[in-house]
């Protein structure tokens, strides 16, 4: 229309063509992405570029290590999900008790490793679309159904520097489910998970203990374990032992034991 | 003391190994000729000791460029060793990898220097085994200079020593030599007795320690090993432990696999077991939790039934 055209004014073209940032003002934040899917980008720098330009070997360069260790394993019993607490920022310590397992609700919890405040952002929210899943719909969200929803919220910043991996755990109509999902977007389904830079030692511990029908205190053991051990050779894990039981009628949270004295009772004999 | 004649005749000797060795090193275009200046000393008349690695020449010695490696090396592997009461135990898989391609199935990755020291390779395959080869003919002409074999801790020192002039270059080596110490043959010096376990690396890095693991599978190996060495074990059980945390490891790192080599050093020397497939490892270790759940279940069904 020839008003149009004058004003200047360009509506929104929408799917097929080029997207277009545009800066929205809007009230509040609360409805974001509710009517049409959208993806919000910092100003003015491009996220993807900055990184690259990070990760180059002359000059600056930020790793993304995931400093951690969590681990989770499904078994006749159940799942049952241990994680370490310490939560560091380079070669600090930056909390020895850092919370690294969130409570999405009474049958599902999320881990959390690599970056804490990615994990904590995104996981949260992911706490929020279960809620409103069950508002809505009047069930439970499975845990397959959870995974995907986190893991396409990582598809959709997929390249813009979100370091992120994390287990979803929890028990449905199908039974224990545990799914690792990553901030590029994998999603696995498995019996047995371990991310973080210390999870190449709990995997060690856990593959040689491990066996499907194992009583649940060999179980609660086998986590222990693996966790202590790999706090013991890894610089960046440590702290205490976050174990935590999902059964059929919801999660339970085991223990809270500190990884020296774990340490300390099965190496007892060394030299 | 060496005859001055029969100290020339094996110099002679030498002599024509290093050819064959230079031929070997040319394709690296490692620094050969600067090491071996001092072999060539004819000063037979001062007593022989170890070998000095100064170079005496004040001039910038000719070092060749080093070749460029074609892709980054991953020490692509998985070592260990540890000492107890019985001795010291060596393990390592036997994967030759080279990239992604499985380029020996059966490579030896433990290869015994002298009768009672062994050591472990990781690295490049063909640094690891020039340099055992130089260092057991350098311990043989110690123990024939000196009547003495040279200590474990001095093996290793010799061999972090004679890597020194390459570091910098792209040199990759790992070594772990071990040896259960000999007694009594001593001239009245400090004699070293007992098991000992040393890490060497290309770096110049070396340490003594009771428990190593080498190689992209030791995070795997060492959690098990962690938990279960201390200096009681009995040997069966120490030599378990050993093969389950290599099996361990070759399960979960794509660059270890095979087969599993042991090594066990006593007071009287190294014995090797005999090779084992892992594979054969594997299906014992599914046929076993086969039998547990099959039992499990007739159990509750039993339980069932009494009720």
């Amino acid at each position: 229309m020839a008003l149009l055209d004058v004003s200047g004014f360009s509506s929104f073209s929408g799917f097929g063509k080029h997207r277009q940032a545009q800066l929205v003002d809007r009230p509040n934040h609360y409805s974001f992405g509710a009517k049409s899917q959208e993806f919000a980008v910092p100003v003015g720098v491009d996220p993807s570029t900055f990184l690259k330009s990070c990760n180059c070997e002359d000059g600056v360069s930020i790793d993304m290590n995931h400093g951690t260790t969590t681990l989770a394993f499904k078994f006749r019993h159940g799942v049952i999900v241990a994680v370490d607490s310490r939560a560091s920022a380079g070669s600090y310590i930056a909390s020895k008790e850092a919370n690294k397992v969130i409570e999405i609700n009474p049958y599902l919890l999320g881990t959390m490793s690599g970056s804490a405040a990615d994990c904590q952002y995104w996981e949260r929210l992911l706490a929020k679309e279960c809620r409103l899943y069950k508002l809505r719909n009047k069930q439970r969200i499975s845990v397959s159904a959870a995974s995907k929803l986190l893991s396409n919220m990582m598809l959709g910043y997929r390249g813009m520097g979100l370091s992120m991996g994390s287990m979803i755990c929890g028990w449905d109509k199908k039974g224990p489910g545990l799914y690792y999902v990553d901030d590029n977007g994998t999603r696995l389904s498995g019996r047995m998970f371990s991310t973080g830079c210390g999870n190449s030692y709990a995997y060690g511990v856990v593959d040689s203990g491990y066996n499907e029908d194992m009583t649940v205190e060999e179980a609660y053991e086998l986590g222990r374990r693996g966790i202590a051990h790999a706090t013991h050779r890894d610089a960046y894990s440590g702290g205490v032992v976050n174990l935590y039981h999902m059964k059929e009628d919801g999660w339970i949270k085991v223990c809270k034991e500190d990884v020296s004295e774990l340490i300390h009772r099965y190496r007892k004999g060394m030299f | 003391m060496l005859h001055p004649s029969l100290g020339k005749i094996l110099l002679s000797c030498l002599e024509r190994d290093l050819e064959r060795i230079q031929f070997l090193d040319g394709f690296r275009g490692a620094a050969v000729p600067v090491l071996w200046n001092f072999m060539y000393q004819s000063d037979d008349h001062l007593p022989y000791s170890l070998p000095s690695i100064s170079v005496q020449s004040a001039i910038p010695l000719y070092i060749s460029p080093s070749v460029p490696l074609p892709f980054p090396l991953g020490h692509g592997t998985t070592t260990l060793g540890f000492v107890f009461q019985g001795g010291v135990i060596a393990a390592a898989d036997s994967r030759s990898s080279c990239a992604g391609l499985v380029a020996c199935p059966e490579s030896q990755k433990i290869i015994p220097v002298h009768s009672h020291l062994v050591s472990t390779t990781s690295g490049t395959s063909a640094d690891c085994a020039l340099w055992k080869r130089i260092l057991a003919r350098e311990l043989r002409l110690y123990q024939l200079r000196n009547r003495r074999r040279l200590s474990t801790g001095g093996a290793a020192k010799l061999l972090s020593h004679m890597l020194h002039p390459f570091k910098g270059t792209e040199l990759s080596m790992d070594a772990g030599t071990q040896s259960k110490g000999t007694d009594g043959k001593k001239t009245g010096s400090v004699s070293e007795t007992g098991p000992r376990l040393y890490y060497v690396c290309s770096d110049g890095l070396r340490l003594q320690g009771e428990l190593f693991s080498v190689g992209s599978g030791s995070p795997y190996a060492y959690s098990i090993l962690d938990g279960n060495i201390h200096w009681g074990l009995s040997v069966d059980e120490a030599v378990s432990v050993a093969r389950e945390a290599v099996y361990r490891a070759t399960h979960r790192d794509a660059y270890s696999g095979n087969n599993v080599d042991l090594y066990h050093v006593t007071a009287k020397g190294w014995r090797r077991r005999k090779r084992e497939d892992l594979k054969e490892e594997y299906y014992r270790e599914k046929e076993r939790e086969r039998k547990r759940v099959e039992e499990r279940r007739r159990e509750i069904e039993n339980k069932k039934q009494t009720k």
